[in-house]
This record gives C-alpha cells, sequence and structure tokens, in this order.
C-alpha cells in the first residue's frame, strides 16, 4: 500500500492507495507553525485506517523550503564562488557572506588560473568568526572539472556542518543559477535535516516502515536520503504534485493541457510527448533562477473567488481576490457568483450571489444574467489566451541542429484535463471556446496527494568526455575516469546509462531500464592545426516522471 | 540582479548537425564553446535579453538579392538557409520594436557571397545581411542602411552587392588584401558611378591591436556614420582578427571588439568569420553580447590575454593614422572612377571571380544602365566552369519608367535570342521575381 501526503498551503491531503485504487483519502487544514503537526494528524488517521505494516511506502511532498526562503528564516551561508573571465561574479551576490575568489576555469575544464589558499582561508576565517556553520563553493565552469569546488571544500574544513559543491546539484551550466540553487541548498539544509528526522520519529512511533520519498517539482521523488543532501530540490513541488495525480489518475497519451482552477489562480500545464513538459533551465526561487528542475506551469489570475468587475462597458474577472465568493459569505462578487446566477451550480448561498450580481449589474444598467455571462465570458478568454501563450513559447524555444529547426515537432494539445473546486461549472464553456475534449477526473480533489503517491523516482546524469584530454566525468555522481583515445559516442551513452543505474541501485532504488531515456547525446571533433586532436562528447539521461511500475494497471481507472 | 540598458534579442542558431568537412574551419563544433559560455554565464537569464529560435529563409528572399545560378536550390543547403533566416529573424525583433538591439549568432558565415552566385567562396553562398537587408526593404520600404563588416577578410561579396547602391554605406575593416585572402578591398574601390564613396575599405596593416581599431573606428567610422545618418546600422561581426585566430595576422582583444561594438553602437551585428573557437570565440561573442545589451564587460578577459605582448608597433601605430587623414576624404569627396566605361547607355565593368571553397572561376560582365533619375536597372551577363552564359537584370526599388522598361527588354530579349542558358529577373519595383531556362 501507498502513502501519499501533501502538505499544501492551505490543506495538508493525504491518500491510501492499493493495487485496487484509493483506500481512502483524509484532508485537515495545514499548520504553517508546525508543519510536523499537519504530518503527525495525516499519520494518526492512517494509523487509524490501515495496517501499518502493509505501508510500504510513504511520498511526502511539503512546503517546508519553500516557506523557509519566503520567510526569511533560512540559516545564514558562506559562499565562496570562483569565476574568471566573463561576467562580475559580484553582480550575483545573494547573501551576506559572499567571497569571490581568484581562481578560474575554462569552458573545457582547464584550469586557467589557480585558487589561492591564503584566500579561501581568509573568507574560511571571516565566516567562522560570525558562527557561519553552513558553505557552499561554486565555480564557472565547475561540472566540467569539479577540482577547484573539491578544494574550496577540503579548505574550510571542519568549519563547516556542510559544504554544497556546485557539480554535485546537477551537470547542466549556469554559474549564477548554480550559485543560486548551492546558495539555497545549504541555506535550507540543517532545517530540512531537523524536519526529516522527526518526521522518520513520526513514522516509527506509528509503526510504519515503509521507505520514506519526498516530492519535487520536476514531479518525480527523491528518497529521503538523497533529499537530506539537496533539499533544494524539495522546492515548490505543490504544482507538480497535482499535476502527477492528473497523469496518474488518467491515461494521457495525446498532448493535453492541464488545468488546475483554484480559488484565485488557474494552473497550467502541459503534457507533450509521453511526459510533462519541463523548465528549460529550472525554476526560479523568488527572482533567482536556480537549476532545480521543474514542470512548466504557468499561473494567471483566475480562480472561483477572483473578483467581477467592471471599466466601462468591458467586463473583468480577476486578477485580484476581494475575499470569497459572495455565495461563500463574501462581500464582492466572483466568478462563482456567476455560475450561480447562471444555474450551472448551486454552490453555497445562491442568493447572496444573485444579490451581489444584480447589484453590480444594475450600477451598469444590465441585468444580472448578462453580466454573469459576459464574466464567464472573460474568464474563459483568460484562460485561452494564457494557454496559447504558453503552448506558442514551447513552441519557439530555441533549437541547436537543423533536424529539430526544420523536422521539428510541434505541441498540439488534442484534450484538456480540468481539476480544482469550478471544474465541473468551467467544462462546458471550456470545451465551447478550445473545442477540445474536456474532463475532469472523478477524484480530483485529492490529485495532488495522488500524484505524490503514485509518481517514481526521478533523477539524472550528464557525462562529458574529452578524448583529448582522456578524461571522463559525471559530475553529479562523482564519477571521473581515464578514458581510451577512442573513447566514443557509444561508449559514453553506455557509461551514462550504467553510471546512472549503478547510482541509483546503490541507493536502494527500484528502476527499470525502460524508464531511462537519454536526453541528449552528442559527439564533436576537436581539431587542432587542422588535425583531429579528439572528441568533445556531452550525453545526458534521466529516468523521467512517471507512475510506479507496480502501479500502471490503476491508469485511466481513477480518472 | 542584471538588466540590460538595451534589450537585446539573440538569435543562436549553432547547427550542430552540419558542417563543411570533418576538420573544416566552418564545422559542427563552431559554436559549441561559445554556447556553453553564454549559457554559463547566464546570459539568457538576464533581463533583458532574449533568445530566438531563427526563421528558415524562404526561396524568394534569396531571389530578391542574389542571382543564383542555377537556381537557389542547387546551391544553397539548408544550413545557409537557417544563417540568413536568422539574420532576418534578428531583423524582424528590431524593426517590429520588439528589441532595441539584436544578435544573429548563426552560421555558416556570407560576406564573401556575391550578387552572382555559382557556388561556396570563403565558405559563404549567400550573402545573409544583404538577404536581411533586402528583406527589410521589401517589407519595409526603402531605407538608409549602414554596413560596418568587421570581419579579418574583405567583405568582397557585400561590396558587390551594394557597388552601385546609394542607400547602402559600406565600410570594410580588414586585414590589408595584400596579405590576406581575398585579396581585395582597396580604399581605390569606392563604389559604382552612381553610388561613389558608398563603398569604403579600410584595409589595417598585420598586428593591428586594440589601440589601432578603435583608432580607425573614431576618426574614420563615426564621423562618416554621423554625415550618412542612416536608418539602421549593421555590424559584420567577425571575430577573426583576435589574436588566437589561426588564419589571419591581427592582435585584438574580446575587450577591443566589445569597446568597438559599443562605440558603433549597431542595432543588429550578424556573426561573420572567427574561428579560433576555443581561445576567441566565447570570449569576443560574450564582449558583444554585453555591450550590444549595455552591460558591464570590463572582466571579459582572455585568461591568456597580455595587452603588452600583442600590443601594436609604433610602425603599424603611425601608419593607421596616415591612413586616417586620408580615407574620411575619399567618402566626402570621392574622386571619379578611371576605369569607369559607358558604352551606349550602359556603364559596363567586367569581373573575374575565383570561388576558392568550390574551386570555380567566373567571369562577368556587368551593366549598369546610366539613368539620372534612379540607381538604373543593372545586367550580369555571367559564366563559370558550371554554368553557362547566364543572365541576371535587376530593376531597382524606385525604378522610374526608363529603367522598368529597360529592365523588362532586357529579360525579354534575352529568351527571344536564345544565347543565354538561364535568365533570372529581379523586379524590386513590382516585386517580380522571375527565372527561365529550366
Amino acid at each position: 500500500m501507498l502513502l501519499g501526503i501533501d502538505v499544501g498551503g492551505t490543506h495538508t491531503d493525504a491518500v491510501l492507495i492499493d493495487d485496487g485504487g484509493i483506500r481512502g483519502s483524509f484532508k485537515t487544514p495545514t499548520d504553517h507553525a508546525d508543519l510536523l503537526s499537519s504530518i503527525r494528524a495525516a499519520l494518526d488517521w492512517v494509523a487509524a485506517e490501515a495496517d501499518a505494516f502493509d505501508i510500504e511506502r510513504v511520498n511526502l511532498s511539503t512546503t517546508l523550503t519553500t516557506n523557509a526562503i519566503v520567510e526569511g528564516t533560512t540559516e545564514e551561508v558562506g559562499l565562496f564562488v570562483a569565476g574568471g573571465p566573463g561576467i562580475d561574479p559580484h553582480t550575483f551576490q545573494i547573501c551576506r557572506h559572499f567571497h569571490v575568489l581568484s581562481g578560474a576555469t575554462d569552458h573545457r575544464g582547464t584550469a586557467v588560473r589557480e585558487l589561492s589558499r591564503a584566500e579561501i582561508e581568509a573568507a574560511a576565517k571571516a565566516c567562522d568568526a560570525d558562527g557561519v556553520r553552513s558553505y557552499a563553493a561554486v565555480c564557472k565552469f565547475s561540472p566540467r572539472n569539479p577540482s577547484m569546488e573539491q578544494t574550496i571544500a577540503e579548505a574550510i574544513g571542519s568549519r563547516a556542518d556542510v559544504v554544497t559543491l556546485g557539480h554535485q546539484l546537477t551537470g547542466r551550466l549556469g554559474f549564477p543559477r548554480r550559485m543560486a540553487t548551492a546558495y539555497f541548498n545549504s541555506a535550507v539544509w540543517r532545517l530540512f535535516n531537523e524536519f526529516s528526522f522527526a518526521v522518520e520519529l513520526a513514522l516509527r512511533e506509528r509503526g510504519i516502515r515503509a521507505k520514506v520519498n519526498i516530492l519535487k517539482a520536476d514531479g518525480g521523488t527523491m528518497p529521503l536520503a538523497m533529499a537530506r543532501r539537496i533539499p533544494v530540490e524539495s522546492i515548490l513541488s505543490g504544482p507538480a504534485a497535482s499535476v502527477m495525480g492528473i497523469i496518474s489518475m488518467c491515461d494521457i497519451a495525446l498532448d493535453s493541457l492541464i488545468l488546475d482552477v483554484g480559488g484565485t489562480t488557474t494552473d497550467i500545464a502541459v503534457f507533450a510527448g509521453g511526459s510533462p513538459i519541463m523548465e528549460p533551465g529550472g525554476i526560479s526561487i523568488g527572482s533567482y533562477p536556480t537549476l532545480v528542475r521543474a514542470l512548466l506551469t504557468t499561473s494567471i489570475g483566475v480562480g472561483g473567488d477572483s473578483a467581477v468587475s467592471m471599466l466601462g462597458e468591458q467586463v473583468f474577472v480577476g486578477p485580484r481576490r476581494k475575499g470569497p465568493c459572495m455565495c461563500a459569505g463574501g462581500s464582492h462578487p466572483a466568478l462563482m457568483d456567476a455560475f450561480n446566477v447562471l444555474g450551472a451550480s448551486r454552490y453555497g448561498d445562491v442568493a447572496a450571489s444573485r444579490a451581489g450580481m444584480a447589484e453590480l449589474a444594475a450600477a451598469h444598467s444590465l441585468t444580472p444574467e448578462f453580466l454573469a455571462q459576459k464574466a464567464v465570458d472573460a474568464a474563459v478568454a483568460n484562460i485561452v489566451a494564457a494557454c496559447r501563450e504558453l503552448v506558442g513559447q514551447i513552441n519557439a524555444r530555441p533549437v541547436y541542429t537543423l533536424h529539430e529547426l526544420l523536422d521539428g515537432r510541434r505541441v498540439v494539445p488534442k484534450k484538456i484535463y480540468l481539476m480544482g473546486g469550478p471544474a465541473e461549472v468551467m467544462k462546458m464553456p471550456l470545451f465551447r471556446a478550445f473545442q477540445l475534449s474536456v474532463s475532469v477526473p472523478r477524484n480530483f480533489s485529492v490529485a495532488n496527494a495522488v500524484g505524490a503517491a503514485l509518481t517514481r523516482t526521478t533523477t539524472g546524469a550528464e557525462l562529458f568526455a574529452d578524448t583529448e584530454k582522456r578524461r571522463m566525468h559525471v559530475p553529479t555522481l562523482g564519477i571521473s575516469k581515464v578514458i581510451e583515445p577512442g573513447y566514443g559516442l557509444a561508449d559514453a551513452e553506455r557509461d551514462a546509462r550504467r553510471s546512472l543505474l549503478g547510482f541509483l541501485r546503490q541507493e536502494g532504488i527500484p528502476v527499470r531500464e525502460e524508464n531511462l531515456m537519454m536526453t541528449h547525446a552528442e559527439s564533436f571533433n576537436m581539431v587542432s592545426d587542422g588535425v583531429l586532436s579528439g572528441r568533445n562528447i556531452r550525453v545526458g539521461c534521466q529516468i523521467r516522471p512517471g507512475i510506479l511500475h507496480r502501479y500502471k494497471a490503476l491508469l485511466g481507472r481513477l480518472c | 540582479m542584471l538588466k540590460a540598458k538595451n534589450r537585446l534579442g539573440i538569435v543562436f542558431f549553432p547547427a550542430y548537425d552540419w558542417s563543411l568537412g570533418p576538420t573544416h574551419p566552418e564545422r559542427e563544433e563552431r559554436l559549441l564553446y561559445t554556447h556553453d559560455q553564454l549559457v554559463e554565464e547566464g546570459v539568457f537569464d538576464i533581463e533583458g535579453i532574449s533568445e530566438h529560435k531563427p526563421d528558415v529563409a524562404a526561396r524568394e528572399d534569396v531571389e530578391r538579392t542574389h542571382f543564383c545560378f542555377p537556381e537557389p536550390e542547387a546551391v544553397v543547403t539548408r544550413s545557409h538557409m537557417a544563417a540568413a533566416g536568422g539574420a532576418i529573424t534578428a531583423a524582424r525583433l528590431v524593426m517590429e520594436g520588439r528589441t532595441d538591439r539584436a544578435f544573429a549568432l548563426v552560421r555558416p558565415p556570407g560576406h564573401h557571397a556575391m550578387k552572382s552566385v555559382h557556388g561556396t567562396r570563403g565558405f559563404c553562398t549567400i550573402n545573409s545581411e544583404a538577404v536581411m537587408v533586402e528583406w527589410v526593404r521589401e517589407t519595409y520600404g526603402r531605407r538608409r542602411v549602414a554596413i560596418v563588416d568587421t570581419d579579418c577578410h574583405h567583405g568582397d561579396g557585400t561590396q558587390d552587392i551594394y557597388w552601385h547602391d546609394p542607400d547602402t554605406l559600406f565600410i570594410s575593416l580588414h586585414q590589408d588584401g595584400r596579405t590576406l585572402y581575398p585579396g581585395s578591398g582597396f580604399p581605390h574601390e569606392l563604389g559604382g558611378p552612381k553610388a561613389r564613396g558608398r563603398t569604403l575599405n579600410i584595409p589595417l596593416p598585420p598586428n593591428t591591436s586594440d589601440e589601432g581599431f578603435l583608432h580607425v573606428i573614431d576618426n574614420v567610422v563615426l564621423p562618416i556614420l554621423d554625415d550618412f545618418r542612416p536608418d539602421l546600422i549593421i555590424n559584420s561581426a567577425g571575430q577573426d582578427n583576435h589574436f588566437t585566430d589561426p588564419i589571419t595576422n591581427m592582435n585584438f582583444s574580446a575587450r577591443g571588439y566589445a569597446l568597438m561594438n559599443e562605440r558603433l553602437a549597431p542595432h543588429i551585428a550578424v556573426l561573420e568569420g572567427g574561428y579560433a573557437i576555443q581561445g576567441a570565440l566565447p570570449y569576443v561573442n560574450l564582449g558583444i553580447v554585453l555591450a550590444m545589451a549595455g552591460l558591464d564587460y570590463a572582466h571579459v578577459v582572455e585568461p591568456d590575454w597580455d595587452p603588452e605582448r600583442w600590443r601594436q608597433t609604433r610602425q603599424v601605430g603611425k601608419y593607421i593614422e596616415a591612413l586616417c587623414e586620408e580615407l574620411p576624404k575619399l567618402y566626402f569627396k570621392p574622386p571619379p572612377d578611371p576605369r569607369d566605361t559607358l558604352a551606349g547607355n550602359w556603364h559596363v565593368r567586367m569581373k573575374e571571380i575565383f570561388y576558392d571553397t568550390d574551386g570555380i572561376q567566373e567571369s562577368q560582365r556587368e551593366m549598369l544602365y546610366d539613368c539620372r533619375k534612379c540607381r538604373g536597372t543593372l545586367k550580369i551577363e555571367t559564366r563559370s566552369g558550371r554554368v553557362p552564359l547566364s543572365l541576371g537584370v535587376e530593376i531597382p526599388q524606385d525604378a522610374c519608367p526608363v529603367c522598368r522598361a529597360e529592365g523588362y527588354r532586357a529579360f525579354e530579349e534575352a529568351q527571344l535570342k536564345g544565347s543565354f542558358r538561364y535568365v533570372q529577373l529581379i523586379n524590386r519595383a513590382d516585386k517580380e521575381y522571375l527565372r527561365v531556362g529550366f
């Protein structure tokens, strides 16, 4: 049996799933001051509902790290960076203890300027004097050669409880993003570790001995042991949980739009080519772009509680929310009230909806029905425009080969999956606007927890090989090997697969080889003085997000 | 957080699956390290800088600019269409006001491609800048355009295409043609009879460094641009003046390129040559991107840059100073062309063109109608080892009725007489592009 818990902004949801489907679900308001109490409440429900011994896996999605960053309750971090030629690293100063060191590595991973031990020592002393215990080291092009970051970590030594090294987070490039990612990782490290011990304790107290996984923003999970090393990956996993919920409940095959219409916003995600579409670089935390992989979602200010307003003849819905809708005791008419007036829904106090809409309509010499219809049309038009723009952006993404440019595949949504409070009433208006089949899954109200429960572990690895230097690296897995001059693309692909599978097995994560896909595989000739001097090979592979294999049979049955 | 002063659109298309040969300088790897550097620097995350996918140029984009013999499909690869299309995308961004500046980081280059195209020369087949400029003129009407070519090789293709166009100012800075391919680009090459002074060549001696380049920009290029007052400034941003370039002999640095770009302030830059793909391109391109966006580039310094070692000699400095005294006179008071030959109503010029990449020799007779009302209809009779005697006729955008009639007469006569294997008509006045002979 699987247990999925989603600690969301307003509610904490939990579901128990076995081979037969959803066994039970539980909802409780989230206590922001004490997230653990919300989790304990969910676990108490579980203890009452099922035999603790049957639970084989606990998947948890939490706002812990997100909240800490938003509320500024993170820890001081000593961030040590080495830039070299390019944009001045000081531009990206993200924290007080930010030290720019003088080493430099170039794009091929050649150290072009050595680090100064004295500088590191001085910086570490300064941090230590201020009581800093969490550190991060990030060097430009460190995924091509991690040695400088390792040198910095060694020099900081026991002054640190944790040193996040940029190359261990990802093999993808992006120095400013890597700095932000490493910084946030160290900043939430202690908090997350304390939390994870508390969660494990709470589980043990209730006799649950299942493996614990933490949900990530890319719609996959990671084992708790891994999350303790890279807690930053647990950030902003909420929207991903809902999207994965829909994907696991409905057997999606065609390119689709996934819409989550909530109280204040509508979140839009896109499913294409067999998996949800990802952010190209990584998610942004506040104004800092990071390298944390995430599902691409966009959010617009249209929801059940979005205020209906008029400017001249024009009717607007949202983006502001002026309290709840009137049928739920609010004081300003909102989208849900418009549906009540049209008779599409009978939610809450329908008379209050009518009264509110009638008052606003009368002020503009309109009938309440006319105003309500205009409001619904405006909301739908906003959603359609946002979807068009998102799909347009996806199709306009840069490509780098002629093959992709000329024969590239375009995303064309053929179906819409809709969830959230106003989903049922939005179904027909959206169908008319898009002229696409719209389906509302049965259990959408616990989609987030279902998504958390059913999604599998995802992870990726990038391999770089330089046959001129006779070196191969898989930075995130800490692999660095000497290679033969004849090392080719096929060897690199094989090594990347083996490294990733080996790592997963070592971590005790069951993995099926068919879920491993190559994201890119390129080999470039390097030429010096007109002769071939070697090959520069880049290969990436990943386990893409999806539903746990054992529960594949559930696909489509929960929809 | 960084925010660009000028909104900059970057059209980045490295064509990772196309090359002229596995060890050819124009190969898949050429923009690989540039790409790595730009991504690692986080350039595309800077507010105000955006990345764009190139459009693919259409056949008619090529046909309105070039006479391609026997036809565009026979000489132009898909990669050329993507490079020219990338330049058009860059122009579109600027013309539609979506960005203030645009940089087309595309390959292969184009500035050695001339009006008439039989094959590939100097790695170029079609002229990306010219295809782009003519797209702008077709879409937005006549525009005064200045093209400043800062590639180390003379931009002989662009010069040839705009030789007779008084609306286009073409300035090329390059290593002296006596020491480098293509061996042309001397100060006496000043443009045709209707566009005298609209072509200006600035041959620089080998080992010119930052100092010399910037002296030329300040003392020759900028005063002339001020006088010409173009609607659009385009930089053919070749990067082979770099001190590490394997096929040239100049001492220019990435910071020098950034400074030069900042002073020129082009609306659109298009990548041309530059084959030091590890030592130069990542840094030069980064410098240009930052300069175009109006950001600080002071830290863009090559790891092996030593200003003392690469400083130009006093002799080179003196030579350049003397050159800068004389050159502006050629623009402001161009002397008449002593070789100008008028046969009937046509100015006639004979040309021999060698296509080094494809090993073709082309012979041309170029004729411009001597018109007082417009720039004149152009005829090019051409033949090469590949293409039997063929004809290209171009009626300019603002053609007077006489020139229009002359153009059609030439096109029809060529078909009646049957002495030409292929005949192409570019009628810019009526946006009509015809070809016969298939």
